[in-house]
């Protein structure tokens, strides 16, 4: 078999920081390869410069035996490389057809025209020749997020792409959408077209790849054959050493309940019902876990439980009131803490100093208020606690937010929510993008808010977080609470099957479960 | 903390790093127009003719406008001239001064808004609004006092009901944006031309004065209109009327910097999904931030006729315009919109000295105006020439804004369990 | 920190327009309620407004007045779509009516003072393209400044030049009568106008034809959806930008000279004989959710209004002159508050990095 991508000593540096340290990869005409590695590993970046959107500090990159320099994407385009990001590069109001085209339209008339016709037949003819199975006429605002993937790859085939490069392709897909994906990676792998994709699970990686290739802090640790290696072997040479992410939970008694969800219907931005009438309390003292593939309801759950969205159905009590139809900011005042999904977004105003986001939140609460004037000396005082007990760097309470690493954000945030001194934290992915220590440090602040009878909502695709620091687990799937388990006694393939939406119990007569959903950094068996 | 150390840390806050470039920028854009302007004349003064004697002369060619005497019009000549002798508060220098009396307004009133996310471009017709009910307001009241007591109570009610009206109208554009999603920009626009002639219907039928051809009010009688102080009473400025305006900079910046309500205000100015986290009620914020803006555009308005021109006529100065100018050149800053008044007060005053004083057309001062915003617009052509000034500085530039940890960052966040991409977030 | 201030500011909703079918529906159906009305009873207002909107009169100098403003919506439909939100379009038309003038002054030609016109938007137009495209200055806030210096510029020249801020009169492009179809009740304005109605026409139908058939109205669109998707297919986003700003440079100059020539004059008192043109433009394309055929529409419907107003008061109809020329603003915003939305570009106003670290 012959070669199709060779990458060869390939170094990319930012400022500060080698993303990718003299990496080497082989892929094989014809074959799948699987970039596998925790986030910020480097995948991405090795990714972007075999398609021309970075250029390598050092190293070769060959395609087909010829060396190439790709000034830019068209480069890559040209050299038969295509690329699926993980953000679709999509028109949503113009049609598959079009997009698919763009940049490339056949056209009529000597160039004043598009040949519509043409371009349809194209596309048509293509997806057949795949198998695919997508409306040409489609506008792709009005298609699921599997088939916009698939025009997405349908647009790299019409482009004449021979290796297609996929960034975490399932990401956003469902379990059946998962499967058929993997078909067509078959299908096109028969048609003699070569695939990288790059993924941070491990069952994906064995399942559907070939060949497997681990990247741990920007170094190539290894290429296994799929067939040759096991989970654990990979998960050696993901993470490197033993993660020592033992979460010692003392017992608690919980106490009241303080948050009573019952039948609640939310839907997502476009509409479409995200949350399906579900139902849950989580008690005083308590770690109500969440665990689910990203995308399967769990946003749109927390924020209406925090005010930020409003519901179609059902009822939140808080702390014995019902505030289904009270403001986000009489939710705060009541005494909930959120440690939102989306920092930048929403957690903090990146124009802002430290000291004017420590108050986000409780810029109406009368220990920094009152008479409608911000009291700015104890404002500052707060944000020098927070920067202070939480280790946020550079200690600097008067730093522009956007200026500090995103983990540094983050342990503000989290540091300004836990402070709050809430009955109830909704926590979702508190420790993503956070140092191993500074993650240690927010488990045990959670642990500790825990035992003074503080209710904790907490929602992580990892896997080994909520199942460490969760007393009662609920697996959401496709906007259902399927089933709440005790995560101490269920296995993670247990958790994997029911986060696929399938009763382990039921397992035999279900197809193979791949999606283990299980993040990276917990792969410590 | 003593007082020194806050005074110090209010400075440190008012002069940082941005807001150093943010004057840098609006300077070096003052220049920058000056400059074009200069052009402008000289060109201008080649396409003109004039005799030999009257010209000047520059690199041995004759141009018939000097753009020295032009710019020394503009500046000193519309401040009175205050470096020859003679120079007295009177004449040229209250008109500047009454030009940004009314500017310092209308430009808190864009400034106002601008800070809370939303382009009033509606200042204008706030303006009208607010001023013809005040005319109409103290012209209800007045005879009901008289004297010094009349001035003391005619001219804050006429304010107050400038400011009331104001607001109002300012509030309708607020509610459309907050209840029904109707843009401001599109809104504000249309009700300019609907305040325009509404009250141009008002004062040409039923509150027309009889006794005047002109569309307008009966005049306010003297004592229900703004007293002069220090200046003649000919120059339609009062030294209150300016102290007034000043201390509402100062207002305007405490509230936006030192209150809960400010707070809101800038944060859903900046980051709405920010402000919806923290508990911030965009539509109230919206509704009472346009209500604000408004009713600082009726002051303007009130002051325009109870100052001014004593009465309300039909075809009020675009003052609210200029306040976008104002605000714009600002940074939207409430202190900075007193030094953009006084900028533009000047210019102002000065359009009618450069009439008087040359041959020079004075719609010059338009062109400068938007020059001076268009340049103002573009930060990054300052920073790239400053670039090429300071190569030391590109290179810390490019370490801030290239790859590293802010594209890293906000794709880990965003994309949930992505690959860092750059990896430079996991660096601490 | 204002920059980015305003940057999020109008990216985040520059939103707030009704779709265009209930907005023509509300239209229409006011129009016939007020035509039948009028046909029952000849003797009521309504009848003497049915007349007025059934006389050919109301319908050619709606023509003319749409002239200007629809041009000018076309143009600001290009530069929109491929994500530059141009409000500047009241400056293109002040400059190109002046500069038509002055060309025409000096020519002698009509269509040379035209061409002039153009030029001198495409110009201004280049301005405005490399200030937003270039520097990333704030759209909203660059294209207030063209307003503003066309505003200042025009009667500028115009007193350097001829010594006031109204131009002497020109030669005016006349009209073109097409024979026989003239003569046709009511439509016969149509086919008895200024060779400017027809350029209308015209611009109206190639712009559609190019935003919906060809390639570059395709990248022209994409470049306002998603300027990633356009640019990871290999085209370059700012130059579709540019060319979409400089068309629309081309548009509003051909309407600003328009306006001029016909009337044979510059007036640049007060806001100048454009008085809002400009910014009635960008209405009427929102109005017609982006649609060139809707702007024209849409354009129309102020224009007859505008038209119905004169026309009403030579008439001597009891409603004031005033509230009768407010009637179109009011309604805009009875429609943007009452009626849905238009979807605006998802990327309008926002400046697109290609984000790459090769440059």
């Amino acid at each position: 078999m012959a070669t199709a991508v060779h990458l060869d000593g390939i170094t990319k540096r930012f400022p500060g920081v080698i993303a990718n340290d003299d990496v080497d990869l082989s892929v094989e005409r014809g074959t799948v390869h699987a970039l596998l590695g925790e986030n910020g590993a480097g995948k991405t970046t090795l990714m972007n410069v075999l398609y021309g959107l970075y250029h390598p500090t050092e190293g070769r990159v060959v395609i087909d035996d010829e060396e190439r320099t790709f000034e830019s994407p068209r480069d890559a385009i040209d050299a038969g490389v295509g690329m699926i990001h993980q953000h679709f590069m999509l028109v949503d109001p113009m049609t598959v057809t079009e997009n698919i085209t763009l940049g490339n339209e056949p056209t009529k008339w000597g160039n004043l025209a598009v040949d519509r016709d043409a371009a349809r037949e194209a596309v048509v003819e293509l997806s057949e020749k795949y198998g695919f199975d997508v409306d040409p006429d489609a506008r792709v605002e009005d298609i699921s997020v599997g088939e916009q993937q698939r025009v997405e790859i349908l647009k790299a085939l019409y482009r004449g792409a021979d290796i297609l490069i996929l960034d975490e392709p399932t990401a956003v897909l469902t379990p059946q959408e998962v499967e058929e994906l993997f078909d067509v990676f078959e299908e096109l792998t028969e048609q003699g077209k070569t695939i990288i994709f790059i993924s941070h699970k491990l069952g994906e990686a064995m399942r559907a790849a070939d060949d497997i290739t681990v990247l741990r802090d920007g170094k190539n640790v290894g290429t296994v054959a799929a067939e040759e290696t096991t989970r654990e072997d990979l998960a050696n040479l993901m993470v490197g050493r033993e993660v020592l992410l033992d979460i010692e939970k003392p017992p608690t008694e919980t106490g009241e309940t303080v948050l009573s969800v019952s039948d609640l219907a939310v839907d997502d931005d476009r509409g479409v019902r995200a949350v399906n009438d579900v139902s849950f309390d989580v008690k005083a003292g308590e770690v109500f876990g969440i665990a689910g593939v990203d995308g399967n309801g769990q946003s749109q759950l927390i924020e209406a439980v925090t005010g930020l969205r409003k519901l179609k159905r059902g009822s939140i009590v808080f702390d014995g009131e019902d505030v289904t139809k009270r403001p986000r900011r009489e939710r705060i005042e009541s005494g909930m803490a959120y440690i939102p999904e989306d920092r930048q977004e929403r957690g903090l105003v990146m124009d802002f100093d430290l000291v004017e986001n420590a108050i986000l939140g409780s810029q109406h609460s009368p220990e920094f208020e009152s008479n409608g004037r911000i009291d700015w000396e104890s404002t500052r005082g707060h944000a020098e606690d927070i920067i202070e007990k939480y280790d946020v760097r550079p200690p600097n309470p008067e730093a522009i937010s956007e200026s500090l690493s995103g983990g540094n954000q983050q342990k503000f945030i989290v540091g300004r929510e836990f402070e709050r001194d809430p009955s109830l934290v909704v926590a979702a992915h508190p420790t993503r993008g956070v140092d191993v220590g500074s993650i240690e440090f927010i488990h045990e602040q959670l642990l500790e808010l825990r035992s003074r009878g503080v209710a904790i909502l907490l929602i992580s695709s990892k896997l080994d977080e909520v199942q460490g620091l969760s007393d009662r687990l609920g697996v959401m799937y496709e906007g259902d609470i399927i089933d709440v388990v005790d995560p101490t006694d269920t296995t993670e393939e247990e958790l994997g099957l029911l986060m696929a939406g399938q009763h382990p119990d039921e397992h035999d007569d279900a197809p193979t479960p791949d999606v283990d959903g299980v993040a990276t950094g917990g792969e410590n068996r | 903390m003593s007082a020194g150390d806050r005074a110090r840390d209010v400075l440190a806050r008012l002069v940082d790093a941005s807001a150093t470039e943010r004057i840098l920028i609006s300077l070096a854009s003052l220049v920058l127009a000056i400059a074009v302007g200069t052009v402008l004349i000289l060109v201008a003064g080649r396409m003109t003719t004039c005799s030999a004697q009257s010209a000047v002369y520059y690199f041995n060619v004759g141009f018939c406008y000097d753009p020295v005497l032009v710019f020394d019009r503009l500046f000193l000549g519309a401040l009175g001239d205050p470096f020859r002798g003679g120079w007295s508060p009177d004449g040229q220098f209250s008109i500047a001064m009454r030009e940004t009396t009314l500017l310092i307004f209308t430009g808190l009133s864009v400034a106002m808004a601008f800070r809370a996310g939303i382009f009033n471009i509606g200042t204008q017709g706030q303006m009208i609004v607010g001023g013809l009910a005040a005319a109409l307001g103290t012209l209800w009241a007045s005879p009901f006092l008289s004297g010094t007591v009349g001035t003391l109570v005619l001219v804050p009610f006429g304010i107050l009901v400038g400011a009331v009206f104001g607001g109002l109208y300012g509030m309708i554009p607020g509610l459309l944006k907050a209840y029904a999603e109707a843009n401001e920009v599109i809104t504000t626009i249309m009700l300019n031309f609907i305040a325009g002639g509404v009250t141009l219907y008002l004062v040409s039928d039923v509150f027309k004065d009889p006794n005047s051809p002109a569309n307008q009010t009966v005049p306010l009688p003297d004592y229900a209109q703004f007293p002069a102080v220090l200046f003649g009473s000919r120059q339609d400025f009062s030294l209150y009327a300016l102290l007034f305006g000043v201390v509402m900079l100062f207002a305007l910046y405490y509230v936006l910097e030192h209150t809960s309500f400010g707070y809101d205000v800038r944060t859903s100015g900046i980051q709405p999904e920010a402000a919806e986290y923290g508990g911030v009620d965009a539509a109230k914020t919206i509704v009472s931030s346009f209500a604000l803006s408004g009713a600082l555009g009726g002051v303007a308005g009130a002051l325009y006729v109870t100052m001014v021109i004593g009465k309300f006529q039909a075809g009020v100065p675009a003052y609210g315009f200029d306040g976008i100018t104002v605000s714009i050149l600002a940074g939207n800053n409430p202190l900075g919109v007193g030094f953009a008044a006084l900028l533009f007060g000047v210019l102002k005053s000065g359009t009618t000295v450069v009439q008087f004083a040359t041959d020079v057309p004075p719609q010059l001062v338009g062109v400068l105006r938007g020059l001076i915003i268009l340049f103002v617009a573009m930060p990054e052509f300052f920073r790239l020439i400053g670039r090429r000034l300071l190569p030391e500085e590109d290179k810390s530039r490019a370490v801030a804004t290239d790859g590293g940890e802010r594209i890293a960052d906000s794709r880990a966040s965003s994309d949930g369990p992505s690959d860092g991409g750059v990896s430079g977030g996991e660096d601490e | 920190m204002s920059e980015e201030n305003t940057t999020t500011l109008f990216g985040r909703d520059l939103g707030g327009f009704s779709s265009r079918a209930p907005a023509v529906a509300v239209a229409v159906g006011g129009l016939l309620a007020i035509f039948l009305f009028g046909l029952i009873f000849p003797e009521s207002i309504a009848g003497t407004l049915t007349d007025i909107l059934t006389s050919e009169g109301t319908l050619s100098s709606a023509l003319r007045l749409s002239v200007p403003i629809a041009l000018a919506a076309l143009g600001g439909i290009f530069a929109e779509k491929s994500g530059v939100i141009n409000i500047g379009l009241e400056g293109l038309l002040i400059i190109s009516a002046f500069t038509a003038i002055y060309v025409t002054d000096i020519t002698g030609g009509v269509w040379v003072g035209f061409a002039g016109g153009v030029v001198a938007s495409v110009l201004l137009a280049l301005l405005f393209a490399v200030v937003v495209i270039e520097f990333r200055a704030d759209q909203i806030i660059a294209g207030l400044a063209v307003w503003l210096i066309a505003l200042g510029l025009a009667p500028f020249a115009s007193q350097v030049i001829y010594g006031r801020p109204n131009s002497p009169s020109v030669d005016t492009p006349g009209t073109i009568t097409i024979p026989v179809l003239s003569d046709i009740p009511f439509f016969g304005a149509l086919f008895d106008a200024s060779p400017t109605v027809y350029l209308m026409f015209l611009a109206v139908g190639l712009s559609w034809y190019v935003l919906n058939r060809t390639t570059f109205g395709r990248w022209v669109r994409a470049s306002g959806e998603n300027p990633k998707a356009l640019d990871t297919a290999g085209v370059n986003v700012s130059r579709i930008r540019y060319a979409a700003v400089l068309l629309s440079g081309v548009l509003a100059g051909m309407g600003g000279a328009a306006l001029s020539l016909d009337l044979g004059q510059f007036t640049g008192n007060g806001p100048t004989m454009v008085n809002g043109k400009g910014f009635i433009a960008i209405v009427a394309y929102l109005f017609g959710n982006y649609n060139p055929v809707g702007a024209f529409f849409s354009t129309l419907l102020f224009a007859g209004l505008d038209a119905m107003q004169t026309v009403l008061q030579l008439q001597g109809i009891g409603l004031p002159r005033q509230l009768i020329r407010i009637i179109p603003f009011v309604m805009v915003i009875i429609v943007l508050a009452f009626v849905g939305r238009t979807r605006i570009p998802a990327a309008a106003g926002e400046h697109y990095d290609t984000g790459d670290d090769n440059r």
